[in-house]
């Protein structure tokens, strides 16, 4: 392909890409230096970097930056373990496979809002879970400032499990098939195959997953804003959702943009190597 | 991996996963039941599985009318729509181009569509569906054409450029979306675009676009050069070539990508919930049941939940298999 038939190819996207992610980026830099509300939206004031001090001395945005991490130590190890051993489940039986894994997809499909609506049904009074728990413990579940956080996580895990699930299924699928013969001539048990062969195999898609899940928790925002009801009391407000609540309920634009701008460059700190990493990938394969 | 023999360890593994399987769509099957109950049996204190169900809540959910009086229109609207599936569906034996035969079902639909809150009074959900459906559409449309160029051109022009316009649309990715929709936003407000389909077509599109490109790239890449190659030696041009021969064989690649964006666009709540003041898609117009004391809001609440999951779950059961293999493919790749 030469490069003018490349330019028309790609010329769309690229187009779409600059005007519609690389010039707003640039815009709530720009935003980010000014004093806006909904008051003044057609003349901001400028006002340097006073946002940014704003918000590094803001103590609730250090609040949710820490539940935001909290969360993402809680929830993304969980899902890799227990995709990873649903997926050694499905690995060996060989029977209704196709019915567990299209079950496992209508949590992850469903629309977030929704899902999250429906979660906490199940845990309000006189839900299935409630009940449950009250019968089989004898524990009243409150939706307080303990459990609410507990179940943003359990939500979360709810969601993208099926997700680690199939991902590891298949690549469980792809084993090298002469390691494992020779591993079964060798008698080597379930376990050491498990140890020696498919997770060397699979850590690539551990790396893959892990970098998705962190990534999608960081910005997590939907099950928070269902979960808490935009009620502060439950002490459960995630990045996002602080960086929403300063843009539209408390109208501060300027100062969500400066905010928006440091979770960018924060999460660009934890994803720097991978970028590297692929860069150098894909200049070997071309 | 080597299958364990043992049958009481393979009877374990079935109840591990079919506890698993229940846990997964218990919850839906809850607000199945909880959408046809009446409010005291949704809001009983120990949770009840047998009641008398009703449709009621349905009926509150989409109609400002009694449920007696959309009786007729409603037959109607079930004939109409079944009609137009046959006519879709036996589209080949029709003496007519299959093209035609599906561009006239569609506009049919969207007449009927259209007209149907003309004739009897709708509630709020309706257009609220309709204002998805709109924006998915158009959201997949913009999306899937123009990523669908650029993966072809990313997987065949091998050189340095198409590796940096990866990497940076893989930044793109992990953006958290707030930083683009705020000035969407700013910006929406002073055009007077704030509150139009178009302006949160264009922000999911954006949003989309570095997922699409570098799917589609993938499966572009698993088609081996010489069959455009034989199409161009035959007097193609590059554009002819992939429209002719490409396209066709890619179709499965382009229903994947396209799963997942119609999944992106018609669950996004974040970006409609700040570009729409009043045009509002259905998962912010479900956000408004999250805080009520009203006893009719569980009920309610119940009913827009199926109803807006029904959808998704239909178009997801029957394209199941592309779904899967795109995660699985994805996966692999790393």
């Amino acid at each position: 392909m030469n490069k003018g038939s490349f330019a028309f190819f790609v010329g769309p996207s690229v187009f779409v890409m600059l005007a519609l992610m690389t010039l707003p980026l640039l815009a709530s830099i720009v935003l980010g230096l000014h004093f806006i509300t909904f008051r003044n939206l057609d003349e901001p004031l400028w006002v340097g970097l006073r946002n940014y001090e704003e918000v590094l001395g803001d103590p609730e945005f250090w609040d949710s930056l820490e539940f935001t991490i909290l969360f993402i130590i809680a929830a993304v190890p969980l899902r890799i373990v227990l995709g990873l051993m649903f997926a050694l489940l499905l690995d060996q039986i060989t029977r209704f496979r196709g019915l567990f894994i299209a079950a496992a997809l209508v949590p992850f499909v469903m629309t977030p809002v929704v899902g999250t609506l429906i979660f906490r049904d199940m845990f309000d009074r006189g839900g299935p879970y409630w009940y449950w728990m009250q019968q089989l413990f004898d524990y009243r579940m409150f939706m307080n400032s303990t459990t609410v956080p507990i179940l943003i996580v359990f939500h979360s895990i709810w969601t993208a499990t099926p997700f680690a699930m199939i991902v590891l299924f298949a690549g469980l699928q792809t084993l090298p098939q002469e390691s494992l013969e020779a591993a079964r001539v060798d008698g080597a048990t379930w376990l050491r195959q498990l140890w020696h062969i498919a997770i060397p195999h699979l850590r690539s898609l551990f790396v893959f997953i892990g970098l998705i899940s962190i990534m999608d928790a960081y910005r997590v925002f939907d099950s928070v804003f269902v979960l808490t009801q935009q009620n502060p009391i439950y002490d459960a407000e995630t990045i996002m959702y602080y960086n929403f609540q300063v843009a539209l309920s408390f109208g501060r634009l300027g100062k969500a943009n400066a905010m928006s701008v440091l979770t960018v460059l924060g999460i660009f700190v934890v994803l720097i190597p991978f970028l590297v990493i692929t860069y150098r990938d894909q200049v070997e394969e071309s | 991996m080597t299958q364990t023999k043992s049958p009481v360890a393979r009877i374990f593994i079935y109840i591990v996963l079919a506890l698993f399987t229940i846990y997964n769509i218990l919850p839906f099957g809850w607000t199945i039941m909880n959408s046809v109950k009446l409010p005291k049996d949704a809001n009983a204190r120990t949770p009840r599985f047998v009641f008398s169900p009703t449709g009621e809540n349905y009926a509150d959910l989409w109609l400002n009318v009694s449920p007696e009086k959309f009786a007729p229109y409603g037959l109607a609207l079930i004939l109409i729509v079944f009609v137009l599936i046959v006519i879709g569906l036996s589209a080949k034996r029709i003496p007519a181009p299959n093209s035609l035969v599906y561009i006239g079902c569609i506009f049919a639909g969207i007449i009927v569509a259209v007209a149907l809150p003309r004739v009897v009074n709708t509630a709020e959900f309706y257009d609220y569906l309709i204002n998805s459906v709109i924006v998915t559409v158009g959201t997949l449309c913009v999306s899937l054409s123009i990523g669908a160029l650029a993966g072809y051109g990313l997987a065949r022009f091998r050189h340095v450029v198409s590796v940096y316009i990866l990497v940076i649309a893989l930044a793109f990715r992990s953006l958290p979306s707030l930083a683009l929709v705020l000035p969407f936003y700013y910006l929406g407000q002073l055009s007077g675009l704030y509150d139009t389909h178009i302006l949160l077509i264009f922000c999911l599109v954006a949003v989309n676009q570095p997922f699409t490109i570098w799917m589609l790239r993938s499966f572009f890449m698993e088609i081996p050069r010489e069959i455009e190659e034989a199409a161009m030696i035959d007097g193609a041009g590059r554009l002819r070539s992939f429209v002719s021969v490409i396209v066709p064989i890619m179709w499965p690649g382009i229903i994947t990508t396209g799963l997942f964006t119609l999944l992106l666009a018609y669950n996004d709540f974040l970006l409609a919930r700040i570009l729409t003041q009043i045009n509002w898609t259905l998962p912010v117009g479900i956000a408004q049941f999250t805080g009520g004391e009203d006893p009719g809001h569980v009920t309610l609440a119940a009913a827009a939940s199926v109803s807006t999951t029904l959808p998704i779950l239909v178009v997801i059961i029957f394209f199941q298999k592309y779904l899967i293999r795109g995660l699985a493919s994805g996966a692999v790749k790393g």
